[in-house]
């Protein structure tokens, strides 16, 4: 369970240009359940998602894993939780261009210590997974939107984490990929993992895969 | 040893970055190592020299005795010998017959000289590897010279010395005490000067100062002075070699330190999508700390090695002229390979330090920036 009570995330606070992303936002994750933040652009979905995700520390208000409170934990358990805990899939894929797509995919596990040739072979298995085993030398420059979508996802799973977030992860994708995607996290969720995305895409928001959509305005959770 | 794992691993991502800018990278490198090279050359060179010289001047005696007169170096009395001889401290006194010949013919300076025992018969010499290729002459030949009377004396080359000592027997020719004389027309009782052995080596100067009272009309030189000569000439010639290449070296500081402190957007990128995946601050550092290493100690090695092939096989051809030249015949000769690990671990300050250090300084800025911000672009 992740649990947010009460959280603020202000940027550039008191400078002219600060920006109040999320207000005195309460939520509660439930494990192993697929959770929707929904809401038009600038509604603080992408802010709230990094906050649950140890991305971003909330200015006011705190959040908890489970039992343990991680709102003011320094950035390096925070890092140690993100890397344990969550596998992030951003809008823009965010892969590293000109380097392979196993490599992205071993990317997040390289500071864990890992014996180099296991864990090659449990990217190489990921792919395989997501049908991308002959893409696996080439550069991810060269793969169409499906492949490096499906590549960011193998990469959010590279850690094994319990917790997958998303980030509008169907906006460079068109309905036939965007419902495969859907396919992919129906799966994860299978599993066990607790999925947590931000869309606007009535593809993800409107699946029967989804058990709650949490809906966001101006920087509020409204419903 | 999951350390050395995630080192491997993090290698091995900055391996792969670094390849995405294959042309760019290898240009550095190749100018890295250039400078590695020249930096690294210089310094074998008058290292190995000073210690060459150093090796020579061992056995040299620990006080040459010189006479003066109007301030200027003359003949000396053989009598004078049996002065220094009864100073208490002496262990013995040598005198010493030596020269210079001008040779018009092949346009060289030789140095004539009279060896403690002399093997060969009248008419007979020695001579250096250096005159043998100026003369082009072999053992066995006959070598013209000009006597001081102006007439023709020929001399037979008997023996040629060994090129491990060529760096002071190169310009050498060593004949008999009888044929010396009667080539320079030299007084029975005048040598060039006197090799004076010293036993203890801390009454070294006071025996110095007892000679120059006994004897006002000379110049004591001690050994220690010549190795410091020797020393200076080479710290002067190598400096004059740096002076030169400043020009470059400058430039190529600048360069590197371009490329190393520069990050692109898209480095900045990277760094955020590394952060966003779950890798630390000093992950990151640790791989930009590699990406420098890499660089400069790929370079720093090449650079070395090629200096080590130049200077101990190549005879440092390229400052040949500088750091050599100090006679018309430049010995030919190979330094004995040395390395000093202070010198090199130096050179490892001056070349790999600096370079990883701006590689690793400007990262820092990029690497504490939050997680999420690669999530709001």
């Amino acid at each position: 369970m992740i649990t947010l009570d009460n959280v603020r995330k202000v940027f550039n606070q008191g400078r002219p240009n600060e920006q109040v992303a999320v207000r005195d936002a309460s939520l509660a994750v439930e494990d192993g359940k697929v959770t929707v933040l929904k809401g038009p652009s600038g509604s603080g979905k992408t802010t709230l998602l990094s906050v649950i995700g140890c991305m971003a520390r909330p200015t006011a208000g705190r959040i908890w894993l489970g039992d343990r409170e991680i709102t003011s934990l320094p950035e390096r358990f925070l890092t140690g939780i993100r890397r344990q805990t969550f596998g992030f899939i951003f809008q823009q894929f965010n892969l590293i261009r000109g380097i392979s797509a196993i490599e992205n995919v071993m990317l997040p596990a390289y500071p864990n210590g890992e014996k180099y040739g296991l864990l090659r072979e449990r990217a190489g298995g990921l792919l395989e997974l997501f049908n991308l085993s002959a893409k696996s030398a080439a550069k991810v420059q060269f793969l169409s939107g499906g492949e490096a979508q499906r590549v960011a996802i193998a990469r959010a799973l590279i850690n094994n984490p319990p917790v997958i977030v998303a980030d509008e992860p169907t906006a460079h994708l068109d309905t036939k990929l965007s419902q495969e995607f859907m396919e992919i996290m129906d799966r994860l969720h299978r599993e066990g993992r607790t999925i947590i995305i931000a869309s606007h895409d009535p593809v993800v928001y409107a699946s029967p895969l989804v058990d709650r959509t949490v809906e966001m305005r101006d920087g509020e959770i409204i419903s | 040893m999951a350390w050395t794992d995630k080192q491997r691993n993090v290698i091995d991502f900055t391996l792969s970055s670094l390849l995405r800018r294959k042309g760019k990278n290898a240009a550095l490198v190749l100018v890295y190592t250039a400078v590695g090279f020249v930096l690294a050359s210089v310094m074998l060179f008058t290292h190995a020299l000073k210690r060459e010289a150093g090796i020579v001047l061992r056995d040299a005696p620990e006080i040459v005795l010189q006479r003066m007169v109007a301030g200027r170096h003359d003949l000396m009395p053989s009598s004078y010998a049996g002065v220094v001889e009864k100073i208490t401290g002496v262990s013995s006194v040598k005198p010493r017959l030596w020269g210079y010949y001008y040779d018009q013919l092949f346009r060289a300076n030789y140095t004539l000289l009279v060896p403690d025992e002399f093997r060969y018969g009248e008419g007979d010499i020695i001579i250096g590897a250096g005159v043998a290729r100026a003369g082009v002459t072999s053992e066995d030949n006959i070598m013209p010279f000009f006597g001081s009377d102006g007439k023709l004396v020929s001399f037979r080359v008997k023996e040629i010395l060994p090129a491990e000592s060529e760096l002071v027997s190169s310009d050498m020719v060593m004949m008999g005490e009888a044929d010396f004389r009667a080539f320079f027309n030299l007084p029975k009782d005048r040598v060039t000067d006197l090799a004076v052995s010293v036993a203890n080596p801390l009454e070294v100067l006071t025996i110095a100062t007892k000679i120059r009272q006994q004897l006002p009309d000379t110049r004591p030189v001690i050994r220690e002075e010549i190795v410091r000569t020797y020393d200076a000439i080479f710290d002067w010639r190598s400096g004059i070699m740096l002076v030169i290449l400043s020009g470059a070296l400058l430039a190529f500081v600048i360069f590197a330190w371009d490329k190393a402190s520069g990050l692109s957007a898209e480095e900045k990128r990277e760094i955020g999508i590394l952060k966003a995946t779950g890798w630390e601050t000093s992950d990151v550092l640790l791989m930009k700390f590699w990406e420098g290493m890499v660089i400069s100690f790929t370079s720093f090695t090449a650079g070395l090695i090629l200096a080590y092939v130049h200077v101990f096989f190549g005879s440092a051809s390229l400052f040949e002229p500088v750091m050599k030249g100090w006679a018309v015949l430049y010995p030919e000769f190979r330094i004995v390979p040395f390395i000093d690990f202070y010198q090199i671990a130096t050179l490892f300050f001056l070349t790999v330090v600096p370079y990883t250090t701006a590689t690793v300084i400007p990262s820092w800025r990029a690497a504490t920036v939050d997680p999420d911000a690669v999530m709001r672009t």
